[in-house]
C-alpha cells in the first residue's frame, strides 16, 4: 500500500522553479529520506507534503487521497522542525496535548495519549516542565512527542537533528530508527547530511536542482549510482573522480588512460562496449577500493590522515589530479611518498563527460 | 583545573602588589561621591514641587499665601484632604477617569493587538500600504485633529459622555508598532506548527502570539492608562459638566466662592496622582521597560 504519491509536482517562485516534475513513491510505513545539498529544494518538496507550501502543479497523495488542496491539518501529517517550534509558554505535557486540545478529545484520552508518547520517548519525568528547562535532546523528545500523539498518517522531519551536537545526533539517529520499527508509520526525513541519511533510510531520494537525481536504497545508491553527483555525494569521503580517455576496448570493457599521467591506465568492467576510443570519460572509485600494488598507477601521499582502525592517504597523481586512498588494519603513514596505487576493473566506474553512468 | 585553583590567588596576589592599591580606591570614592552628590541634587530638585505640593496641602490656608511660608509646614491638618474627598465632585471625577482609562487600555490594546497580528501574520492586499498608513499617523500631532475631532463628537452628540471623551484617544499607533514588531519575531516555525496541530489564526493569536508577548502586553496596557489618565487636553475640551469631568480637568474647578483654594487644589491633585503613583510603584519594572520599547531602545 502505498504511503505517499506525489506525481509530476512542480514548486514556482516567481519565475524560478524550485521543484521541477518530482514523482515519487513512499510505501507505508516505509522511512524515506531526501537528501541533498542546501537549495535542492528538498525542504520545499517535504513542506509541499505538509501544506505548508502550495503545489504549483501536479498532485500529492497521502494512502491514496487527494490532499493537493487540502488544508495542513486536515492531511494528517505531524511535522517535526529543526528549531523544535515548541510552545515555550507551555509545559511538555500542554505541548504534547495541544493540537488534541484543538481536536476536542476527551480530557482522559488526551492525558493517556501524552503518557504515552512520554513513555515511548522516555520523557515521563519532563512533562511539567517548559521547554526552556530541557536539554536540546530532551527538546527534540518533545517535538517528535507533539507528532507522535496525533496519530498521523505520515511523519514529516525538517533536518531534526541538525541543532543537536555531534555525539548527541547519534544517539538520536538510532533512536528515531527504533522509533520507526516501534511505530510502523511512514517516514520523510529531510537531511543534508547523507550518514544520516544513509543509515536511518529503507529508500533516499538524492535531490539536486529540484530534480530528483536517483531514488533507492542506501547501498543501491552507493554502490549503483545512476550518476556523477549521486556517486560524489553518497559516500564518506566522497568517490575519487579522475578524468582520462579511453584508450582500449576489450570484451569486459574498457581500458582508460587517465589524464597528465603519462599513459598510465586503468581498467573498468561495463556492459557497454560501444564506447569509442579517444573518448573521454570520468572515472570513480571509492577510496576503500583502491589499493597499494606495484602494477597500478603512482600517486604521491601529500598528507595522510590517521584515525587508527582507519587511514585516509590524501595524493595527487602525476597529472595534478587528487585522490583519497582508504587504509584498513595498516598505520604506515606514506608521507610524501610516491605510491602504486590499483583498483580492481569492477570498482571502477565509468561516466560520460555529462556525468551520466555508462554500464 | 586543579592546576589553575592553586596558582590563581598567587596570580592575584602579584597583580594587586604591582598596582597602588589605595590611590585606585581613593580615585573611585572620590568618583562615586560626586555622583552621589549630582544625583541627590537632582532627586531633591525634582521631588521639590512635590513635597511643596503636599506641604501646601496640609498648611492653613493663610500660611500658604503668606511671605513668611517657610520650608516647613506651621500646622498638620487634612481638612483640605477631606474637604476635597466630601466637599468635592473628586470621587465622581475618580469613577470617570477610571472608568475611561480603563475603557481606552483595553480597546487600544485589542485593536491594536488585531492590527498588528494581520499587518505582520496575514498576507493580503495592500498590507504595507495599510503599515505606512499606520506610521504617518504617527506623523500627525494630536492637536491638529483636535477642530476636527470636536466637530465630529459634537455631530454624533458625544459631547459630555465617556465615549467623548474615549474615541479620540483609541488612535495609538505605537501600539501596533510594537505588537508588529514582537509578532514578527515570533518564529515562522511555530505558526507552522500551529497550522499542522489545526490552529487557525484564532488560535494562533489567543494561544501562541499573544501568550508569548504577555510581558509586553502588560508594559503596553500601564503605559495606555497612564496616558489616558493623565490625559488633560482633549477631556477639558469635549466635557463641559462637571459631573463627566476626569480628574486632571476636575482639578481645574477647585475654587470656593473666594477664588482658588490652593491648600484644595493641591490636595485634589495629589490625590487624582495618587492611583497612577501606586500602579507605577507596583509596577515599576514594566513601565520602564515599555517606555524603552516604545521609544525604540530595546526590542
Amino acid at each position: 500500500m502505498t504511503g505517499v504519491t506525489l506525481t509530476s509536482v512542480d514548486k514556482v517562485f516567481g519565475s524560478a522553479k524550485i521543484i521541477d516534475n518530482v514523482s515519487m513513491d513512499i510505501a507505508k510505513g516505509e522511512f524515506a529520506v531526501f537528501v541533498g545539498p542546501s537549495g535542492c529544494g528538498k525542504s520545499t518538496l517535504l513542506r509541499m507534503i505538509a501544506g505548508l507550501e502550495e503545489t504549483s502543479a501536479g498532485t500529492v497523495e497521502i494512502e491514496s487521497r487527494d490532499v493537493t488542496q487540502v488544508e495542513p491539518a486536515q492531511r494528517e501529517v505531524a511535522m517535526v522542525f529543526q528549531s523544535y517550534a515548541l510552545y515555550p509558554h507551555l509545559s511538555v505535557f500542554d505541548n504534547m496535548a495541544f493540537s488534541l486540545r484543538l481536536a476536542k478529545t476527551p480530557k482522559q484520552q488526551i492525558t493517556a495519549q501524552v503518557n504515552e508518547a512520554a513513555r515511548i520517548l522516555k520523557i515521563e519525568e519532563q512533562l511539567d516542565k517548559k521547554p526552556s528547562k530541557l536539554s536540546g535532546g530532551q527538546r527534540q523528545r518533545v517535538a517528535i512527542g507533539r507528532a507522535i500523539v496525533r496519530q498521523p498518517k505520515v511523519f514529516l522531519f525538517d533536518e531534526p537533528l541538525s541543532n543537536l551536537d555531534a555525539e548527541l545526533r547519534v544517539q538520536m539517529r538510532l533512536e528515531l530508527s527504533q522509533l520507526h520499527r516501534q511505530l510502523g508509520s511512514t517516514m520523510i526525513y529531510v537531511t543534508h547530511d547523507q550518514v544520516e541519511a544513509m543509515t536511518l533510510a529503507d529508500k533516499i531520494f538524492v535531490l539536486r536542482g529540484g530534480v530528483v537525481q536517483q531514488s533507492g536504497t542506501p547501498l543501491a545508491l552507493y554502490d549503483d549510482p545512476d550518476n556523477q553527483f549521486v556517486a560524489g555525494f553518497i559516500g564518506s569521503p566522497a568517490m575519487n573522480f579522475l578524468t582520462a580517455t579511453i584508450s582500449a576496448v576489450t570484451r569486459e570493457g574498457v581500458v582508460a588512460s587517465i589524464e597528465g599521467s603519462g599513459g598510465q591506465t586503468l581498467e573498468a568492467t561495463l556492459r557497454d562496449t560501444s564506447l569509442d576510443i579517444g573518448q573521454n570519460v570520468v572515472l570513480g572509485i571509492r577510496p576503500e577500493h583502491l589499493h597499494i600494488r606495484e602494477e597500478g598507477f603512482s600517486a604521491t601521499v601529500e598528507m595522510t590522515e590517521n584515525l587508527g582502525g582507519v587511514a585516509y592517504l590524501h595524493s595527487r597523481l602525476a597529472g595534478g589530479q587528487k585522490i583519497v586512498i582508504e587504509r584498513r588494519g595498516e598505520r604506515q603513514a606514506y608521507q610524501c611518498e610516491s605510491i602504486s596505487v590499483w583498483a580492481d576493473a569492477k570498482h571502477v566506474l565509468v561516466f560520460d563527460q555529462g556525468g551520466q553512468r555508462l554500464r | 583545573m586543579r592546576v589553575q585553583r592553586v596558582t590563581n590567588p598567587g596570580w592575584k596576589a602579584v597583580t594587586h602588589a604591582a598596582k597602588p592599591r589605595g590611590t585606585k580606591i581613593g580615585t573611585r570614592n572620590v568618583e562615586n561621591t560626586m555622583l552621589l552628590v549630582i544625583t541627590l541634587t537632582a532627586a531633591v530638585i525634582w521631588i521639590f514641587p512635590l513635597y511643596w505640593a503636599f506641604v501646601t496641602s496640609i498648611r492653613s490656608e493663610g500660611h500658604v499665601v503668606s511671605e513668611a511660608a517657610g520650608l516647613l509646614p506651621d500646622m498638620f491638618s487634612l481638612a483640605a484632604y477631606s474637604d476635597a474627598l466630601f466637599n468635592s465632585n473628586l470621587l465622581t471625577w475618580y469613577v470617570n477617569s477610571i472608568g475611561t482609562s480603563v475603557i481606552i487600555t483595553v480597546l487600544v490594546l485589542i485593536s491594536g493587538m488585531m492590527c498588528a497580528y494581520a499587518l505582520s501574520q496575514m498576507r493580503f492586499a495592500g498590507r504595507r500600504v495599510l503599515y505606512a498608513v499606520v506610521l504617518a499617523s504617527f506623523m500627525i500631532p494630536s492637536q491638529a485633529l483636535v477642530v476636527t475631532q470636536f466637530v465630529l463628537m459634537s455631530d454624533l452628540g458625544l459631547v459630555n459622555t465617556w465615549a467623548g471623551i474615549i474615541l479620540p484617544q483609541l488612535i495609538v499607533p505605537v501600539v501596533i508598532i510594537v505588537y508588529k514588531q514582537f509578532f514578527d519575531a515570533v518564529p515562522k516555525e511555530m505558526r507552522e506548527a500551529v497550522l499542522l496541530d489545526g490552529g487557525g489564526e484564532y488560535t494562533l493569536l489567543f494561544k501562541v502570539y499573544l501568550p508569548l508577548n504577555w510581558g509586553i502586553t502588560s508594559a503596553l496596557a500601564i503605559i495606555t492608562f497612564i496616558m489616558a489618565w493623565n490625559q488633560f487636553f482633549w477631556p477639558f475640551l469635549v466635557i463641559t459638566s462637571e459631573n463627566m469631568m476626569t480628574i486632571p480637568v476636575g482639578i481645574t474647578q477647585v475654587r470656593d466662592t473666594f477664588g482658588v483654594n490652593y491648600a484644595r487644589v493641591m490636595a485634589v491633585a495629589l490625590l487624582g496622582a495618587a492611583p497612577v503613583a501606586i500602579a507605577y510603584l507596583i509596577f515599576q519594572k514594566k513601565v520602564t521597560e515599555a517606555v524603552m520599547i516604545s521609544s525604540g531602545v530595546k526590542g
